[in-house]
């Protein structure tokens, strides 16, 4: 096998998969139809691994493998290209699906049709990443977007229906005037793949280079909200919250990230693409911060882990936006963008593993409020936990995204925060590091505490085996790539930047610097949890749990963050 | 050519304004529909513009019109009609459940069913 067919079938086996786990829904025989769908999930989560393996020592060697889909005319044809980037996300994407099917097949949704959409969106996770034609993205982000408007109302509840319906409404609009941004850019061009756009952009005159900064304008707002960065996060809360707890984790963790790396390779293309990295990397600082207040905010433990998701996004596209602005040339450069991907691998472990481990719990207890709900030790034990797994990886889970050392989460924010030392974007980041440990102090104290009084609400939730194996894996992933936290970074930096020189490739190490820094943020987080219990703190923070949202503020925040980003370009 | 574009955009106009201005959400979806239309007419008419004769290939190298904006079109419109048909089918849901097609009700009726 050559190369380009090991990167074909890193996006066609998931494809075949979902058509298996179809073409079972054809025997009514319901034994021969989850056989289909057994053998469906292990075409398309399973086997990519083996591809994915053997393309490691091309990506490790600095190789990229580009060309055209079907060999077909350079004009004509959709242009590829398999990098070390592309490789890193599709690791990411098949890890975390490969443990939320898993979960599925426990907590649910099952069937068939489930299977065939979630591989479906795998398959569109792998291609998003490695088209480099703006048509093909388009395509793309519309199947990530279509199959997660099918994923997040499965959970069978209202609000997710309308979360979904808020969410294509917004998004489906974004992408019209993506497609008016590819269009400008053909127009201007004469092409659709990257490289030709580049080379078509140099030397414009005024009247058509101000079209081409809409279109950029047009395409990174489109974009900004799959992302999910301030002020385009307002879909995002009821649509993570409310979807299945497995599909939660997927759309925390790989989906709204995939959409980034995948802007990478646009805002190369573009002259000006360092400036909107800047403006990003603003927007994602703030947003790590405000995200957080709003989640100390919540009472539904869903919901707070969602804005938990969106400031977390927060540090990892301000520092992706800042390694985009000032360049991958230097170390600092290098460090936030292995920074910003290691964070974002390392968010979809932890966020994943939070989401599918309070989902078991909010499943037992029959209670998603993070403030009546308490006892979750004992209603675990009774719904046959012998052994606390569901705690030790919610606890786990809880002190990775707290940056807690060794755990992973203290890894890659302590290379992004050391790299931006100085800067606004670091004081704000430290504060967010702050809410985040008074947030999940907050989280944690629904296993323990509470009177013995009141009614003990017990469900009966079957297949807790599955949950179990999931969240284990996700659990140990998380140890482990913090234990093994200097391999972790020296290898991707080389994979990610492979003509770098070796002086530029920082090294990673534990240090008592990181251990004294820790200590004053827990202090910090501990100091912000009890002032959450003054009668203040309380009236502001429901103040902005309450805060007015509806449908029409969707499309208001887009308009506004696509004018701001508009000006900012032209002036 | 100017006159085009303006009615263009005045359609597009028109869309943007079903999906924001009217509370109905099946209107929405029509609202929707509409942008997404005036998107492809623009694709098209532009499109049509580069070259003059049928794009066939045969022997004769005539200026053929550039075929690409609509082989983009075929597939921007198939994305289209899946958008409508799971859109629609979330408002029929919605309006099961809830009984109405108003957004602002759906939310109030949802919000004090949880």
């Amino acid at each position: 096998m050559n190369h380009e067919d090991l990167v074909f079938a890193t996006v066609m086996l998931p494809l075949l998969g979902a058509a298996f786990a179809l073409f079972g829904k054809l025997t009514k025989r319901s034994t021969l139809t989850s056989w289909w769908n057994g053998v469906g999930s292990f075409v398309g989560l399973a086997l990519p691994w083996v591809p994915l393996i053997l393309l490691a020592p091309v990506v490790l060697q600095g190789q990229s493998i580009e060309g055209v889909v079907g060999n077909w005319y350079e004009q004509i044809g959709v242009a590829y290209t398999y990098d070390g980037l592309a490789w890193l996300i599709q690791i990411l994407g098949y890890t975390i699906g490969g443990a939320a099917w898993i979960y599925a097949l426990g907590g649910g949704p099952k069937g068939n049709t489930f299977t065939a959409i979630f591989l479906i969106q795998t398959g569109a996770l792998a291609a998003t990443i490695l088209t480099t034609d703006i048509f093909n993205l388009f395509v793309c982000l519309e199947v990530l977007g279509i199959t997660s408007y099918v994923l997040i109302p499965t959970s069978k509840k209202p609000g997710a229906s309308l979360a979904s319906f808020s969410y294509l409404m917004v998004s489906a609009t974004a992408m019209v005037l993506f497609l008016l941004g590819t269009y400008a850019l053909y127009r201007i061009t004469g092409s659709l793949a990257y490289d030709q756009i580049a080379q078509g952009l140099i030397g414009l005159d005024g009247h058509q280079h101000i079209v081409s900064l809409m279109a950029l304008v047009l395409i990174v707002s489109a974009i900004a909200i799959r992302v999910a960065v301030m002020p385009l996060y307002g879909w995002l809360p009821d649509a993570h919250a409310l979807a299945p707890h497995a599909v939660s984790a997927v759309l925390s963790g790989v989906l709204i990230k995939t959409p980034l790396f995948a802007l990478t390779r646009v805002l190369h293309v573009f002259p000006s693409g360092s400036e909107v990295g800047s403006l990003i990397s603003i927007a994602g600082a703030l947003t790590a911060v405000i995200a957080v207040i709003i989640a100390l905010s919540q009472e539904d433990v869903k919901q707070l882990l969602a804005y938990h998701s969106i400031s977390q996004i927060g540090y990892i596209t301000a520092a992706w936006g800042a390694a985009i602005s000032i360049g991958t040339t230097d170390t600092t450069g290098v460090a936030l963008m292995v920074g910003a991907y290691l964070h974002a691998l390392f968010h979809a472990l932890f966020k994943g593993l939070l989401f599918l481990s309070v989902g078991t719990t909010v499943d037992v207890c029959g209670n998603r409020n993070v403030y009546t709900l308490r006892r979750g030790a004992k209603a675990l034990r009774s719904a046959g936990e012998r052994f606390p797994i569901t705690i030790i990886t919610c606890i786990i889970g809880a002190l990775a995204i707290s940056a807690i050392a060794p755990l992973n989460g203290s890894v890659s924010k302590q290379i992004i925060t050391s790299a931006m030392k100085g800067s606004v974007h670091y004081y704000l980041l430290s504060a967010a590091a702050v809410g985040t440990i008074a947030s999940f102090i907050k989280l944690l104290r629904i296993f323990f505490g509470g009177s013995s009084e009141g009614e003990e609400i017990r469900i009966r939730v079957r297949h807790l085996r599955s949950r179990w194996i999931a969240q284990t894996i996700l659990a140990l992933l998380c140890i482990l790539t913090g234990i093994c936290a200097p391999q972790v970074v020296s290898y991707t930096a080389r994979i990610l930047f492979p003509q770098a020189s070796s002086a530029m490739l920082f090294t990673y190490s534990f240090s008592a610097d990181l251990m004294v820094k820790t200590g004053i943020t827990v202090a910090l987080g501990v100091l912000v949890y009890l002032m959450m219990h003054l009668r203040v703190v309380k009236h502001l923070l429901t103040l902005i749990r309450t805060r007015y949202r509806d449908f029409t503020g969707l499309f208001v925040s887009f308009s506004l963050a696509t004018a701001v980003l508009a000006l900012f370009l032209i002036l | 050519m100017i006159i085009e574009r303006l009615l263009l955009l005045l359609l597009f106009l028109i869309g943007l304004y079903g999906i924001i201005g009217k509370k109905h959400i099946i209107r929405k979806i029509f609202g929707l529909n509409i942008i997404n239309t005036a998107v492809v007419l623009l694709f098209i008419l532009e499109g049509s513009r580069i070259g003059e004769a049928a794009p066939i290939a045969d022997a004769s190298h005539r200026a053929m019109v550039d075929p690409i904006p609509q082989a983009l079109m075929l597939t921007a419109i198939v994305i289209g009609v899946c958008i409508t048909a799971l859109s629609l089918a979330l408002a029929v849901h919605l309006y099961r459940v809830t009984g109405s097609f108003d957004i602002d009700e759906i939310r109030i009726r949802i919000h004090h069913e949880s």
